[in-house]
Protein backbone atom coordinates (compact mmCIF):
# COMPACT_ATOMS: atom_id res chain seq x y z
CA UNK A 1 0.00 0.00 0.00
CA UNK A 2 2.22 2.76 -1.23
CA UNK A 3 0.11 4.92 -3.54
CA UNK A 4 -3.40 6.36 -3.18
CA UNK A 5 -4.58 4.41 -6.20
CA UNK A 6 -4.49 1.22 -4.20
CA UNK A 7 -6.99 2.56 -1.72
CA UNK A 8 -10.54 1.26 -2.00
CA UNK A 9 -12.01 4.49 -0.67
CA UNK A 10 -10.11 7.78 -0.74
CA UNK A 11 -12.01 10.88 0.42
CA UNK A 12 -10.24 14.24 0.52
CA UNK A 13 -11.72 17.41 1.98
CA UNK A 14 -15.26 16.22 1.33
CA UNK A 15 -18.13 18.56 2.20
CA UNK A 16 -21.84 18.25 1.58
CA UNK A 17 -24.44 20.99 1.83
CA UNK A 18 -28.14 20.20 1.44
CA UNK A 19 -30.68 22.70 0.23
CA UNK A 20 -30.44 25.91 -1.76
CA UNK A 21 -30.52 29.65 -1.02
CA UNK A 22 -31.09 30.57 2.61
CA UNK A 23 -32.28 27.18 3.80
CA UNK A 24 -29.12 25.13 3.70
CA UNK A 25 -27.80 22.50 6.06
CA UNK A 26 -24.14 21.69 6.13
CA UNK A 27 -24.15 17.92 6.55
CA UNK A 28 -20.42 17.26 6.18
CA UNK A 29 -17.28 19.38 6.33
CA UNK A 30 -13.66 18.55 5.56
CA UNK A 31 -13.88 14.76 5.59
CA UNK A 32 -10.56 12.99 4.95
CA UNK A 33 -10.79 9.22 4.97
CA UNK A 34 -8.60 6.57 3.37
CA UNK A 35 -9.68 2.94 3.43
CA UNK A 36 -7.37 0.18 2.24
CA UNK A 37 -8.37 -3.18 0.78
CA UNK A 38 -9.71 -5.67 3.32
CA UNK A 39 -10.37 -3.09 6.00
CA UNK A 40 -13.55 -3.11 8.05
CA UNK A 41 -14.42 0.50 8.85
CA UNK A 42 -17.30 1.61 11.06
CA UNK A 43 -18.72 5.11 10.96
CA UNK A 44 -20.25 5.96 14.33
CA UNK A 45 -21.79 9.09 15.78
CA UNK A 46 -25.03 10.65 17.01
CA UNK A 47 -27.87 11.18 14.57
CA UNK A 48 -27.25 14.15 12.32
CA UNK A 49 -23.49 13.59 12.21
CA UNK A 50 -23.65 12.78 8.51
CA UNK A 51 -22.49 9.16 8.68
CA UNK A 52 -25.21 7.92 6.33
CA UNK A 53 -24.57 10.90 4.07
CA UNK A 54 -20.89 9.99 3.87
CA UNK A 55 -21.81 6.42 2.96
CA UNK A 56 -24.10 7.70 0.20
CA UNK A 57 -21.34 9.94 -1.16
CA UNK A 58 -19.10 6.88 -1.40
CA UNK A 59 -21.88 4.99 -3.19
CA UNK A 60 -22.67 7.87 -5.59
CA UNK A 61 -26.21 8.03 -4.27
CA UNK A 62 -25.35 11.65 -3.41
CA UNK A 63 -22.79 14.04 -4.92
CA UNK A 64 -20.33 15.96 -2.72
CA UNK A 65 -20.53 19.77 -2.69
CA UNK A 66 -16.77 20.07 -2.25
CA UNK A 67 -13.70 17.84 -2.14
CA UNK A 68 -13.22 14.56 -3.95
CA UNK A 69 -14.07 10.90 -3.41
CA UNK A 70 -12.28 8.10 -5.28
CA UNK A 71 -13.35 4.47 -5.24
CA UNK A 72 -10.68 2.03 -6.45
CA UNK A 73 -9.03 5.07 -8.07
CA UNK A 74 -12.23 5.96 -9.98
CA UNK A 75 -14.99 8.50 -9.50
CA UNK A 76 -17.90 7.18 -7.43
CA UNK A 77 -20.05 7.49 -10.55
CA UNK A 78 -17.74 5.25 -12.55
CA UNK A 79 -17.44 2.86 -9.61
CA UNK A 80 -21.22 2.60 -9.43
CA UNK A 81 -21.42 1.97 -13.20
CA UNK A 82 -18.71 -0.70 -12.79
CA UNK A 83 -20.71 -2.25 -9.95
CA UNK A 84 -17.78 -1.96 -7.55
CA UNK A 85 -19.90 -1.97 -4.42
CA UNK A 86 -22.87 -3.73 -2.90
CA UNK A 87 -25.22 -1.95 -0.55
CA UNK A 88 -27.24 -3.09 2.47
CA UNK A 89 -29.75 -0.76 4.13
CA UNK A 90 -31.43 -0.72 7.53
CA UNK A 91 -34.57 -2.01 5.83
CA UNK A 92 -33.90 -5.27 4.00
CA UNK A 93 -35.83 -3.81 1.02
CA UNK A 94 -36.57 -7.20 -0.51
CA UNK A 95 -39.08 -7.23 -3.34
CA UNK A 96 -42.27 -8.84 -1.98
CA UNK A 97 -43.24 -10.46 -5.26
CA UNK A 98 -39.95 -12.30 -5.71
CA UNK A 99 -38.86 -15.42 -3.88
CA UNK A 100 -35.70 -15.25 -1.80
CA UNK A 101 -33.72 -16.77 -4.67
CA UNK A 102 -35.09 -14.36 -7.23
CA UNK A 103 -34.36 -11.44 -4.92
CA UNK A 104 -30.72 -12.49 -4.86
CA UNK A 105 -30.82 -12.82 -8.65
CA UNK A 106 -32.16 -9.28 -9.10
CA UNK A 107 -28.78 -7.50 -9.40
CA UNK A 108 -27.49 -10.31 -11.61
CA UNK A 109 -30.42 -9.80 -14.00
CA UNK A 110 -29.81 -6.07 -14.17
CA UNK A 111 -26.09 -6.58 -14.70
CA UNK A 112 -26.65 -9.30 -17.31
CA UNK A 113 -24.53 -11.78 -15.38
CA UNK A 114 -25.01 -15.42 -16.39
CA UNK A 115 -25.46 -18.50 -14.26
CA UNK A 116 -27.77 -16.57 -11.99
CA UNK A 117 -29.25 -19.65 -10.43
CA UNK A 118 -25.96 -21.14 -9.33
CA UNK A 119 -24.65 -17.77 -8.17
CA UNK A 120 -27.77 -17.21 -6.09
CA UNK A 121 -27.49 -20.73 -4.66
CA UNK A 122 -23.86 -20.05 -3.74
CA UNK A 123 -24.77 -16.78 -2.01
CA UNK A 124 -27.68 -18.30 -0.11
CA UNK A 125 -25.30 -21.01 0.99
CA UNK A 126 -22.92 -18.30 2.22
CA UNK A 127 -25.62 -16.76 4.41
CA UNK A 128 -26.93 -20.23 5.31
CA UNK A 129 -30.41 -19.77 3.91
CA UNK A 130 -30.32 -22.40 1.14
CA UNK A 131 -33.47 -24.15 2.34
CA UNK A 132 -35.45 -20.91 2.17
CA UNK A 133 -34.66 -20.17 -1.48
CA UNK A 134 -38.24 -20.60 -2.69
CA UNK A 135 -39.90 -18.76 0.18
CA UNK A 136 -41.28 -15.26 -0.08
CA UNK A 137 -39.72 -12.48 2.03
CA UNK A 138 -42.73 -12.15 4.35
CA UNK A 139 -42.27 -15.76 5.41
CA UNK A 140 -38.85 -14.92 6.88
CA UNK A 141 -37.86 -13.31 10.18
CA UNK A 142 -36.24 -9.87 10.21
CA UNK A 143 -32.75 -11.31 10.68
CA UNK A 144 -33.23 -13.77 7.83
CA UNK A 145 -34.47 -11.00 5.56
CA UNK A 146 -31.37 -8.97 6.31
CA UNK A 147 -29.17 -12.00 5.49
CA UNK A 148 -30.93 -12.24 2.13
CA UNK A 149 -30.13 -8.56 1.61
CA UNK A 150 -26.47 -9.31 2.32
CA UNK A 151 -26.50 -12.26 -0.10
CA UNK A 152 -28.03 -9.98 -2.71
CA UNK A 153 -25.37 -7.30 -2.14
CA UNK A 154 -22.57 -9.85 -2.53
CA UNK A 155 -24.06 -11.76 -5.48
CA UNK A 156 -22.18 -9.79 -8.13
CA UNK A 157 -18.89 -10.03 -6.20
CA UNK A 158 -18.26 -6.33 -5.49
CA UNK A 159 -14.95 -5.34 -3.92
CA UNK A 160 -16.67 -3.05 -1.42
CA UNK A 161 -19.67 -3.59 0.83
CA UNK A 162 -21.53 -0.51 2.11
CA UNK A 163 -23.83 -1.14 5.08
CA UNK A 164 -26.15 1.54 6.45
CA UNK A 165 -27.22 0.58 9.99
CA UNK A 166 -28.05 -2.90 8.69
CA UNK A 167 -28.96 -4.33 12.10
CA UNK A 168 -30.59 -1.21 13.52
CA UNK A 169 -34.07 -2.72 13.35
CA UNK A 170 -33.15 -6.10 14.86
CA UNK A 171 -33.44 -7.24 18.47
CA UNK A 172 -30.23 -7.57 20.52
CA UNK A 173 -29.94 -11.38 20.27
CA UNK A 174 -30.48 -11.49 16.52
CA UNK A 175 -28.17 -8.55 16.19
CA UNK A 176 -25.25 -10.34 17.86
CA UNK A 177 -25.83 -13.44 15.73
CA UNK A 178 -25.83 -11.21 12.63
CA UNK A 179 -22.54 -9.60 13.68
CA UNK A 180 -20.97 -13.06 13.86
CA UNK A 181 -22.45 -13.79 10.45
CA UNK A 182 -20.99 -10.64 8.91
CA UNK A 183 -17.56 -11.36 10.39
CA UNK A 184 -17.66 -14.88 9.01
CA UNK A 185 -18.58 -13.60 5.53
CA UNK A 186 -15.95 -10.87 5.83
CA UNK A 187 -13.37 -13.52 6.73
CA UNK A 188 -14.42 -15.80 3.87
CA UNK A 189 -14.57 -13.16 1.14
CA UNK A 190 -11.85 -10.69 2.15
CA UNK A 191 -14.15 -7.86 1.09
CA UNK A 192 -13.72 -4.25 2.22
CA UNK A 193 -16.58 -3.05 4.41
CA UNK A 194 -17.85 0.41 5.38
CA UNK A 195 -20.40 -0.01 8.14
CA UNK A 196 -22.60 2.75 9.57
CA UNK A 197 -23.90 2.15 13.09
CA UNK A 198 -24.87 3.95 16.26
CA UNK A 199 -23.91 1.05 18.49
CA UNK A 200 -20.48 1.36 20.10
CA UNK A 201 -20.06 -2.36 20.97
CA UNK A 202 -21.12 -3.33 17.46
CA UNK A 203 -18.60 -0.97 15.87
CA UNK A 204 -15.77 -2.21 18.07
CA UNK A 205 -16.61 -5.88 17.69
CA UNK A 206 -16.66 -5.75 13.89
CA UNK A 207 -14.13 -3.16 12.82
CA UNK A 208 -10.47 -2.77 12.12
CA UNK A 209 -10.95 0.98 12.66
CA UNK A 210 -13.80 2.97 14.18
CA UNK A 211 -14.35 6.42 12.68
CA UNK A 212 -16.04 8.66 15.25
CA UNK A 213 -18.08 11.52 13.80
CA UNK A 214 -19.65 14.59 15.37
CA UNK A 215 -22.59 16.67 14.22
CA UNK A 216 -23.32 20.23 12.99
CA UNK A 217 -21.51 20.15 10.67
CA UNK A 218 -20.68 16.45 10.36
CA UNK A 219 -16.95 15.81 10.62
CA UNK A 220 -14.53 13.15 11.78
CA UNK A 221 -13.57 13.82 15.39
CA UNK A 222 -11.47 10.72 16.09
CA UNK A 223 -10.31 7.47 14.51
CA UNK A 224 -9.91 4.57 16.94
CA UNK A 225 -7.92 1.56 15.70
CA UNK A 226 -9.22 -1.81 16.92
CA UNK A 227 -6.31 -4.21 17.23
CA UNK A 228 -8.28 -7.12 18.65
CA UNK A 229 -7.18 -10.44 17.11
CA UNK A 230 -9.33 -12.16 14.48
CA UNK A 231 -11.30 -14.35 14.26
CA UNK A 232 -13.40 -12.60 16.87
CA UNK A 233 -15.73 -14.80 18.85
CA UNK A 234 -18.16 -14.56 21.72
CA UNK A 235 -15.06 -14.61 23.97
CA UNK A 236 -13.90 -11.37 22.36
CA UNK A 237 -17.02 -9.71 23.72
CA UNK A 238 -15.84 -10.54 27.24
CA UNK A 239 -12.16 -9.63 26.82
CA UNK A 240 -10.50 -6.69 28.55
CA UNK A 241 -9.11 -5.32 25.28
CA UNK A 242 -12.65 -5.12 23.87
CA UNK A 243 -13.90 -3.15 26.88
CA UNK A 244 -10.89 -0.82 26.72
CA UNK A 245 -11.57 0.10 23.12
CA UNK A 246 -15.29 0.54 23.80
CA UNK A 247 -14.28 3.00 26.51
CA UNK A 248 -11.99 4.85 24.10
CA UNK A 249 -14.79 5.20 21.53
CA UNK A 250 -17.26 6.24 24.19
CA UNK A 251 -14.90 8.92 25.44
CA UNK A 252 -14.29 10.16 21.91
CA UNK A 253 -18.05 10.49 21.48
CA UNK A 254 -18.48 12.13 24.88
CA UNK A 255 -15.73 14.72 24.41
CA UNK A 256 -17.55 16.07 21.35
CA UNK A 257 -20.81 16.07 23.26
CA UNK A 258 -19.34 18.63 25.66
CA UNK A 259 -18.63 20.97 22.78
CA UNK A 260 -22.18 20.78 21.58
CA UNK A 261 -23.65 21.84 24.90
CA UNK B 1 -25.55 -24.66 12.09
CA UNK B 2 -25.33 -23.19 15.52
CA UNK B 3 -28.49 -21.13 15.36
CA UNK B 4 -30.48 -23.80 13.56
CA UNK B 5 -33.38 -23.88 16.01
CA UNK B 6 -33.81 -20.13 16.22
CA UNK B 7 -33.61 -19.88 12.46
CA UNK B 8 -36.14 -22.57 11.63
CA UNK B 9 -38.74 -21.29 14.00
CA UNK B 10 -40.23 -18.42 12.03
CA UNK B 11 -40.39 -20.56 8.90
CA UNK B 12 -42.14 -23.42 10.68
CA UNK B 13 -44.54 -20.92 12.15
CA UNK B 14 -45.27 -19.74 8.62
CA UNK B 15 -46.05 -23.26 7.33
CA UNK B 16 -48.81 -24.00 9.84
CA UNK B 17 -50.89 -20.94 8.88
CA UNK B 18 -50.37 -21.91 5.22
CA UNK B 19 -52.14 -25.26 5.70
CA UNK B 20 -54.79 -23.68 7.86
CA UNK B 21 -55.21 -21.01 5.21
CA UNK B 22 -55.90 -23.63 2.52
CA UNK B 23 -58.68 -25.18 4.61
CA UNK B 24 -59.98 -21.76 5.49
CA UNK B 25 -60.02 -20.83 1.80
CA UNK B 26 -62.32 -23.74 0.90
CA UNK B 27 -64.67 -22.96 3.76
CA UNK B 28 -64.45 -19.31 2.82
CA UNK B 29 -65.53 -20.01 -0.75
CA UNK B 30 -68.72 -21.77 0.42
CA UNK B 31 -69.43 -19.04 2.90
CA UNK B 32 -69.10 -16.45 0.16
CA UNK B 33 -71.45 -18.30 -2.21
CA UNK B 34 -73.99 -18.77 0.59
CA UNK B 35 -73.77 -15.13 1.59
CA UNK B 36 -74.41 -13.95 -1.99
CA UNK B 37 -77.42 -16.27 -2.33
CA UNK B 38 -78.62 -15.26 1.13
CA UNK B 39 -78.43 -11.54 0.43
CA UNK B 40 -80.19 -11.98 -2.93
CA UNK B 41 -83.04 -13.91 -1.31
CA UNK B 42 -83.12 -11.39 1.52
CA UNK B 43 -83.53 -8.49 -0.89
CA UNK B 44 -86.33 -10.32 -2.72
CA UNK B 45 -88.09 -10.88 0.61
CA UNK B 46 -87.72 -7.20 1.58
CA UNK B 47 -89.15 -6.22 -1.82
CA UNK B 48 -92.19 -8.46 -1.44
CA UNK B 49 -92.79 -7.57 2.22
CA UNK B 50 -92.74 -3.88 1.29
CA UNK B 51 -95.33 -4.56 -1.41
CA UNK B 52 -97.50 -6.49 1.02
CA UNK B 53 -97.32 -3.94 3.83
CA UNK B 54 -97.49 -0.99 1.41
CA UNK B 55 -100.64 -2.28 -0.23
CA UNK B 56 -102.30 -2.93 3.13
CA UNK B 57 -101.47 0.58 4.40
CA UNK B 58 -102.06 2.31 1.04
CA UNK B 59 -98.53 3.75 0.99
CA UNK B 60 -97.59 6.14 -1.81
CA UNK B 61 -94.15 7.17 -0.56
CA UNK B 62 -91.30 6.51 -1.02
CA UNK B 63 -92.44 4.13 -3.78
CA UNK B 64 -95.91 3.01 -4.78
CA UNK B 65 -96.12 -0.73 -4.21
CA UNK B 66 -98.37 -1.38 -7.23
CA UNK B 67 -97.48 -4.04 -9.79
CA UNK B 68 -96.27 -1.55 -12.40
CA UNK B 69 -93.88 0.43 -10.21
CA UNK B 70 -92.77 -2.65 -8.27
CA UNK B 71 -93.61 -5.85 -10.14
CA UNK B 72 -93.44 -9.10 -8.19
CA UNK B 73 -90.01 -10.71 -8.09
CA UNK B 74 -91.44 -13.83 -9.76
CA UNK B 75 -92.98 -11.68 -12.50
CA UNK B 76 -89.56 -10.13 -13.23
CA UNK B 77 -87.91 -13.54 -13.36
CA UNK B 78 -90.87 -14.98 -15.28
CA UNK B 79 -90.61 -12.19 -17.84
CA UNK B 80 -87.17 -13.50 -18.80
CA UNK B 81 -88.82 -16.67 -20.06
CA UNK B 82 -91.55 -15.02 -22.16
CA UNK B 83 -91.14 -14.00 -25.80
CA UNK B 84 -89.91 -10.43 -26.31
CA UNK B 85 -92.74 -9.80 -28.78
CA UNK B 86 -95.32 -12.03 -30.31
CA UNK B 87 -93.51 -14.84 -32.10
CA UNK B 88 -90.10 -13.53 -31.00
CA UNK B 89 -87.27 -15.07 -28.97
CA UNK B 90 -87.51 -15.55 -25.23
CA UNK B 91 -86.46 -12.35 -23.46
CA UNK B 92 -83.54 -14.11 -21.81
CA UNK B 93 -82.16 -15.26 -25.17
CA UNK B 94 -82.64 -11.83 -26.66
CA UNK B 95 -80.92 -10.21 -23.69
CA UNK B 96 -78.06 -12.70 -23.74
CA UNK B 97 -77.34 -11.82 -27.36
CA UNK B 98 -77.50 -8.13 -26.52
CA UNK B 99 -75.34 -8.61 -23.42
CA UNK B 100 -72.64 -10.28 -25.52
CA UNK B 101 -72.76 -7.39 -27.98
CA UNK B 102 -72.48 -4.81 -25.21
CA UNK B 103 -69.80 -6.83 -23.47
CA UNK B 104 -67.70 -6.76 -26.65
CA UNK B 105 -67.97 -2.98 -26.83
CA UNK B 106 -67.13 -2.71 -23.16
CA UNK B 107 -64.20 -5.14 -23.42
CA UNK B 108 -62.60 -3.31 -26.32
CA UNK B 109 -63.17 0.02 -24.57
CA UNK B 110 -61.81 -1.38 -21.31
CA UNK B 111 -58.67 -2.78 -22.95
CA UNK B 112 -58.00 0.47 -24.80
CA UNK B 113 -58.67 2.48 -21.64
CA UNK B 114 -56.37 0.28 -19.55
CA UNK B 115 -53.54 0.60 -22.07
CA UNK B 116 -54.06 4.34 -22.48
CA UNK B 117 -54.30 4.85 -18.71
CA UNK B 118 -51.19 2.80 -18.01
CA UNK B 119 -49.27 4.59 -20.76
CA UNK B 120 -50.23 8.02 -19.46
CA UNK B 121 -49.36 6.95 -15.91
CA UNK B 122 -45.89 5.85 -17.01
CA UNK B 123 -45.39 9.02 -19.06
CA UNK B 124 -46.40 11.18 -16.10
CA UNK B 125 -43.99 9.43 -13.71
CA UNK B 126 -41.20 9.89 -16.24
CA UNK B 127 -41.83 13.58 -16.70
CA UNK B 128 -43.12 15.99 -14.08
CA UNK B 129 -43.58 18.51 -16.86
CA UNK B 130 -45.88 16.18 -18.79
CA UNK B 131 -47.83 15.53 -15.61
CA UNK B 132 -48.23 19.21 -14.81
CA UNK B 133 -49.18 20.02 -18.39
CA UNK B 134 -51.63 17.21 -19.08
CA UNK B 135 -53.03 15.92 -15.79
CA UNK B 136 -55.45 18.88 -15.44
CA UNK B 137 -56.95 17.95 -18.81
CA UNK B 138 -57.25 14.33 -17.80
CA UNK B 139 -59.16 15.42 -14.70
CA UNK B 140 -61.24 17.94 -16.65
CA UNK B 141 -62.20 15.26 -19.16
CA UNK B 142 -63.99 13.40 -16.39
CA UNK B 143 -66.12 16.35 -15.34
CA UNK B 144 -67.70 16.65 -18.78
CA UNK B 145 -70.91 14.57 -18.72
CA UNK B 146 -70.59 11.45 -20.80
CA UNK B 147 -74.10 12.07 -22.14
CA UNK B 148 -72.80 15.22 -23.84
CA UNK B 149 -69.83 13.50 -25.40
CA UNK B 150 -71.43 10.25 -26.53
CA UNK B 151 -73.44 11.74 -29.47
CA UNK B 152 -70.38 13.69 -30.67
CA UNK B 153 -68.24 10.57 -30.75
CA UNK B 154 -70.94 8.65 -32.60
CA UNK B 155 -71.30 11.42 -35.18
CA UNK B 156 -67.55 11.77 -35.68
CA UNK B 157 -67.23 8.01 -35.88
CA UNK B 158 -69.89 7.98 -38.60
CA UNK B 159 -67.99 10.59 -40.64
CA UNK B 160 -64.80 8.54 -40.30
CA UNK B 161 -66.63 5.39 -41.40
CA UNK B 162 -65.66 3.37 -38.35
CA UNK B 163 -68.20 0.75 -37.23
CA UNK B 164 -70.67 2.12 -34.72
CA UNK B 165 -69.89 -0.44 -32.06
CA UNK B 166 -66.30 0.81 -32.15
CA UNK B 167 -67.53 4.37 -31.59
CA UNK B 168 -69.35 3.03 -28.53
CA UNK B 169 -66.09 1.41 -27.39
CA UNK B 170 -64.39 4.79 -27.62
CA UNK B 171 -67.00 6.24 -25.27
CA UNK B 172 -66.35 3.32 -22.97
CA UNK B 173 -62.61 4.03 -23.13
CA UNK B 174 -63.30 7.61 -22.16
CA UNK B 175 -64.86 6.43 -18.89
CA UNK B 176 -62.28 3.71 -18.32
CA UNK B 177 -58.87 5.29 -18.59
CA UNK B 178 -59.13 7.83 -15.79
CA UNK B 179 -58.99 5.56 -12.72
CA UNK B 180 -56.15 3.65 -14.37
CA UNK B 181 -54.07 6.82 -14.90
CA UNK B 182 -54.52 7.99 -11.33
CA UNK B 183 -53.81 4.63 -9.73
CA UNK B 184 -50.92 3.76 -12.04
CA UNK B 185 -49.33 7.07 -11.14
CA UNK B 186 -49.81 6.40 -7.44
CA UNK B 187 -48.58 2.82 -7.76
CA UNK B 188 -45.46 3.64 -9.77
CA UNK B 189 -44.49 6.12 -7.07
CA UNK B 190 -45.17 3.66 -4.24
CA UNK B 191 -41.70 2.04 -3.92
CA UNK B 192 -39.89 3.65 -1.00
CA UNK B 193 -36.73 5.69 -1.43
CA UNK B 194 -34.51 2.83 -0.24
CA UNK B 195 -35.75 0.58 -3.04
CA UNK B 196 -35.01 3.35 -5.54
CA UNK B 197 -31.52 3.80 -4.04
CA UNK B 198 -30.98 0.06 -4.32
CA UNK B 199 -31.80 0.13 -8.04
CA UNK B 200 -29.55 3.16 -8.45
CA UNK B 201 -26.70 1.34 -6.71
CA UNK B 202 -27.04 -1.37 -9.39
CA UNK B 203 -26.79 1.36 -12.06
CA UNK B 204 -30.15 0.11 -13.36
CA UNK B 205 -31.59 1.90 -16.41
CA UNK B 206 -34.92 3.75 -16.05
CA UNK B 207 -36.54 0.96 -18.04
CA UNK B 208 -35.23 -1.69 -15.63
CA UNK B 209 -36.38 0.34 -12.64
CA UNK B 210 -39.81 0.61 -14.29
CA UNK B 211 -40.30 -3.07 -15.09
CA UNK B 212 -38.45 -4.69 -12.21
CA UNK B 213 -39.49 -2.39 -9.38
CA UNK B 214 -42.17 0.17 -10.19
CA UNK B 215 -44.64 -1.86 -12.24
CA UNK B 216 -44.70 -4.86 -9.90
CA UNK B 217 -45.16 -2.45 -6.96
CA UNK B 218 -47.98 -0.73 -8.83
CA UNK B 219 -49.94 -3.89 -9.69
CA UNK B 220 -52.20 -3.89 -6.61
CA UNK B 221 -53.08 -0.25 -7.33
CA UNK B 222 -53.63 -0.94 -11.01
CA UNK B 223 -55.94 -3.87 -10.33
CA UNK B 224 -58.02 -1.77 -7.97
CA UNK B 225 -58.41 0.73 -10.81
CA UNK B 226 -59.23 -2.02 -13.30
CA UNK B 227 -62.13 -3.20 -11.14
CA UNK B 228 -63.55 0.32 -11.08
CA UNK B 229 -62.91 0.59 -14.81
CA UNK B 230 -64.59 -2.74 -15.56
CA UNK B 231 -67.94 -1.47 -14.30
CA UNK B 232 -67.35 1.96 -15.82
CA UNK B 233 -66.68 0.38 -19.21
CA UNK B 234 -70.06 -1.39 -19.13
CA UNK B 235 -71.80 1.86 -18.22
CA UNK B 236 -69.89 3.64 -20.99
CA UNK B 237 -71.02 1.03 -23.51
CA UNK B 238 -74.67 1.19 -22.34
CA UNK B 239 -74.76 4.97 -22.58
CA UNK B 240 -72.78 5.03 -25.82
CA UNK B 241 -75.40 2.81 -27.46
CA UNK B 242 -78.20 5.30 -26.88
CA UNK B 243 -77.25 7.83 -29.58
CA UNK B 244 -75.99 5.05 -31.87
CA UNK B 245 -78.45 3.85 -34.47
CA UNK B 246 -78.16 0.10 -34.07
CA UNK B 247 -80.73 -2.01 -32.26
CA UNK B 248 -78.44 -4.74 -30.98
CA UNK B 249 -77.13 -3.73 -27.56
CA UNK B 250 -78.40 -3.81 -23.97
CA UNK B 251 -78.44 -0.01 -23.88
CA UNK B 252 -80.97 0.09 -26.69
CA UNK B 253 -83.10 -2.51 -24.86
CA UNK B 254 -83.02 -0.37 -21.71
CA UNK B 255 -84.21 2.63 -23.70
CA UNK B 256 -86.96 0.72 -25.52
CA UNK B 257 -88.28 -1.03 -22.43
CA UNK B 258 -88.24 2.14 -20.36
CA UNK B 259 -90.60 3.61 -22.95
CA UNK B 260 -92.86 0.58 -22.38
CA UNK B 261 -92.57 0.89 -18.61
CA UNK B 262 -96.23 1.71 -17.99
CA UNK B 263 -97.25 -1.41 -19.93
CA UNK B 264 -94.69 -4.04 -18.97
CA UNK B 265 -92.35 -2.75 -16.28
CA UNK B 266 -91.08 -6.26 -15.53
CA UNK B 267 -89.25 -6.22 -18.88
CA UNK B 268 -87.20 -3.20 -17.83
CA UNK B 269 -86.45 -4.69 -14.43
CA UNK B 270 -85.33 -7.93 -16.07
CA UNK B 271 -83.05 -5.99 -18.41
CA UNK B 272 -81.58 -4.04 -15.50
CA UNK B 273 -80.84 -7.33 -13.76
CA UNK B 274 -79.04 -8.67 -16.82
CA UNK B 275 -77.04 -5.43 -17.18
CA UNK B 276 -75.94 -5.72 -13.55
CA UNK B 277 -74.93 -9.33 -14.11
CA UNK B 278 -72.73 -8.26 -17.04
CA UNK B 279 -70.93 -5.79 -14.75
CA UNK B 280 -70.53 -8.37 -11.99
CA UNK B 281 -69.20 -10.93 -14.46
CA UNK B 282 -66.66 -8.45 -15.76
CA UNK B 283 -65.40 -7.45 -12.31
CA UNK B 284 -65.19 -11.13 -11.30
CA UNK B 285 -62.98 -11.88 -14.29
CA UNK B 286 -60.66 -8.98 -13.37
CA UNK B 287 -60.51 -10.22 -9.78
CA UNK B 288 -59.69 -13.71 -10.98
CA UNK B 289 -56.83 -12.39 -13.11
CA UNK B 290 -55.64 -10.32 -10.15
CA UNK B 291 -55.38 -13.41 -7.96
CA UNK B 292 -53.43 -15.17 -10.71
CA UNK B 293 -50.99 -12.30 -11.14
CA UNK B 294 -50.52 -11.29 -7.51
CA UNK B 295 -50.03 -14.56 -5.68
CA UNK B 296 -47.11 -13.64 -3.48
CA UNK B 297 -48.87 -11.35 -1.08
CA UNK B 298 -48.91 -12.03 2.60
CA UNK B 299 -52.21 -12.64 4.36
CA UNK B 300 -53.11 -9.26 5.82
CA UNK B 301 -53.92 -8.77 9.46
CA UNK B 302 -57.52 -8.12 8.48
CA UNK B 303 -57.68 -11.58 6.86
CA UNK B 304 -56.12 -13.19 9.90
CA UNK B 305 -58.60 -11.52 12.23
CA UNK B 306 -61.48 -12.48 9.98
CA UNK B 307 -60.35 -16.13 9.98
CA UNK B 308 -60.01 -16.22 13.77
Amino acid sequence: MSEGSELVVDAKGVGKVFGVGDVTVEALRGIDLAIGPGEFISLIGPSGCGKSTLLRLVGDLLTPTSGSVRINGKTPHQARRDRDYGMVFQKATLLDWRTVRRNVELPLEIMHIDQRRSRAAEMLDLVQLSEFAERYPWQLSGGMQQRVAIARALAFRPSLLLMDEPFGALDEMTREAMQQEVLRIYGETGITVVFVTHSIPEAVFLSSRVVVMSPRPGRISAVVPVDLPRPRTEDTRESQGYFDIITQVREALRSQERWVR
Amino acid sequence: MRHATERDQPAAAAVVPAVAAANAAAADRWRRILSVVGVTLGLAVVWEVYKLVGNALDLTTPVRPDNVTMPHVWDVVGELFRPVRRGGDLLILDLTGRALWTLREALVGFAAGAILGFGLGVAFTRSRLAEQAFLPYVVASQTVPILAIAPMVVVWGGRLDIPQWLAVSIISTYLTFFPVVINTLRGLRSPDSTAMELMRSYAATPREVLWKLQVPSALPYIFTALKVSATASVIGALIGELPAGFQTGLGRALLTFSQQFAVRSAKLYATVLVSALVGILFVSVVTLVEHRVIHHSRPTEVDALAAA
